[in-house]
């Protein structure tokens, strides 16, 4: 995927801080971003705040507590 | 849309390696061989070494933060923490209120609960809120989180935990200032003296109802809020399967917000009726007072402390060990076992060297604010409010306003 944004080691509210601006600069042209953490409450912060700038979120594990989100922008999927 | 994008969030699945399993046996095998060796030394050392790892357990299971239960209702009008807390403050309210009932039966008398945290109220109240708010948000946590994320493996937290004790020590230096300008003077307002003990009760309670209205009413105002899913249950077809269903429901899968805040609530009630109230920075200040000394920069003695309750600084007596002691290692213990169970303890080192400071300086701010407010999160507030004192709910307020201060401080510093 060319968009990743690694934030590991991030604490609270970093992980979900950077995503967002990070979905911000996103370029319109861009329709998927990928962000790996290891901090589990990100889990419920970044879903929140990618569904209210228009993304959906799947949620991958990558290892021992450590998830790789994939947000999509929804008008991607037709609104799905 | 947003809608659809939270039903079609995929079921969270995680996988408790067997590996994991094995340590966490291991792990809980010594916390009973240590509560077995302390039980022959002092039964209290004992009892507190119990409630510590219950209380670390649950904080790491549910990811209870008080840090983030104030930060997120401001940061994203996001209010899972915040609901479990105001639960746990209900319970050990209702919990708090019939032992007192039992301890002081005439309220109008004017006598006080003798270990309740029925706190001198004033300005240092309110400036220990202030700067406990801006410290916890700063540093990701505030001492029960920093010391349950010690346990989960963050590094950062470490660093938050030192700062902490840098700044109790501090605040110790200028405890008698404060105790001569204000807290010797400052009035202790308990609820049941002017409403009994029912009224005291159903006012906090109805206090709470107020406040949790008042978070869903943010919860709405901010959008949509995408819970995290919870696994799907297959049927279980046996007694066996049933086990190790509710066996993963406690040790593997995270704890829901609600029921945590109740159990929280209930562990801080079982405390009051064995001894006092859940608290600890009095004890992690005399770690730091006792760490001065060591090189000869003790604070001098602490004056008024002998007679107040809460979390207040300890006189150093030359011990070592202390019942306390077992409650704060018994927490970071309880969490480490915790998440190793579920296989999320992870060494997590932050990569950008501002975050270092952020978490020293935040501890710092936290360690001071606790000095002066004679408590954190939990002694001031978590068991303040259920002490039906009036300390609690003021330093709720500044605690609050505290953190919108840090809040608006770390969108600054990405």
């Amino acid at each position: 995927m060319a968009n990743t944004l690694d934030v590991r080691g991030e604490i609270c509210p970093y992980p979900m801080m950077r995503t967002v601006t990070a979905l911000k600069k996103l370029s319109s042209a861009d329709r998927a971003l990928e962000v790996v953490t290891d901090h589990a409450p990100a889990l419920e912060t970044i879903p929140t705040q990618a569904a209210r700038l228009g993304f959906s979120t799947e949620i991958h594990e990558a290892g021992a507590s450590e998830w790789r989100l994939v947000l999509t922008r929804m008008d991607a999927e037709g609104g799905s | 849309m947003a809608e659809a994008a939270a039903r079609s969030l995929p079921v969270q699945g995680r996988t408790s390696t067997a590996r994991s399993s094995t340590y966490a046996v291991i792990a809980w095998s010594l916390a009973a061989l240590i509560y077995a060796a302390t039980h022959r030394v002092d039964t209290q050392f004992a009892m507190y070494w119990a409630f510590g790892l219950g209380f670390g357990f649950v904080l790491q299971r549910a990811r209870f933060c008080f840090a983030s239960a104030f930060r997120d209702l401001f940061l994203l009008g996001h209010g899972r923490n915040m609901k479990g807390v105001l639960v746990g403050l209900g319970v050990a309210s209702i919990g708090f209120g019939l032992v007192m009932s039992r301890q002081v039966p005439m309220t109008f008398l004017g006598i006080l609960p003798p270990s309740a945290n029925v706190l001198p109220l004033g300005v240092h109240t309110a400036l220990g809120g202030v700067l406990f708010g801006v410290g916890m948000v700063l540093a990701g946590g505030c001492v029960s989180g920093s010391i349950y994320r010690m346990g989960e493996g963050y590094v950062a937290s470490w660093v938050a935990f030192a700062g902490l004790m840098a700044g109790l020590l501090a605040s110790a230096y200028s405890w008698n200032w404060w105790w001569e300008h204000t807290i010797a003077s400052a009035p202790r307002y308990w609820l049941p003296s002017w409403l009994g003990h029912p009224g005291a009760v159903v006012v906090t309670l109805i206090a709470l109802a107020a406040v949790y209205v008042g978070v869903l009413a943010m919860e709405h105002r901010a959008g949509v809020v995408v819970p995290r899913q919870p696994r799907t249950e297959e049927p279980a077809d046996s007694v066996w399967a049933e086990l190790a269903g509710v066996g993963r429901r406690v040790f593997v899968d995270g704890w829901a917000i609600v029921p945590a805040g109740a159990v929280l609530g209930g562990l801080n009630v079982l405390l009051f009726t064995a001894q006092e109230p859940w608290g600890f920075t009095g004890e992690v200040s005399r770690w730091a007072v006792a760490t001065a000394s060591l090189v000869n920069l003790a604070p001098p003695p602490f004056e008024g402390v002998a007679n107040l309750p809460g979390c207040v600084f300890v006189p150093a007596d030359g011990t070592f060990f202390n019942h306390m002691l077992f409650l704060v290692v018994g927490m970071w213990f309880g969490s480490f076992a915790g998440a190793l169970g579920a296989g999320e303890f992870k060494v997590r080192i932050p990569r950008q060297r501002a975050r270092y400071a952020q978490s020293l300086g935040g501890g710092v701010l936290m360690g001071y604010g606790a000095g002066l407010a004679m408590g954190c999160t939990i002694g001031a507030f978590f068991s303040g409010i259920p002490s039906l004192a009036l300390n609690g709910w003021v330093f709720a307020i500044f605690l609050g306003g505290g953190a919108w201060i840090g809040t608006q401080l770390i969108q600054r510093i990405q």
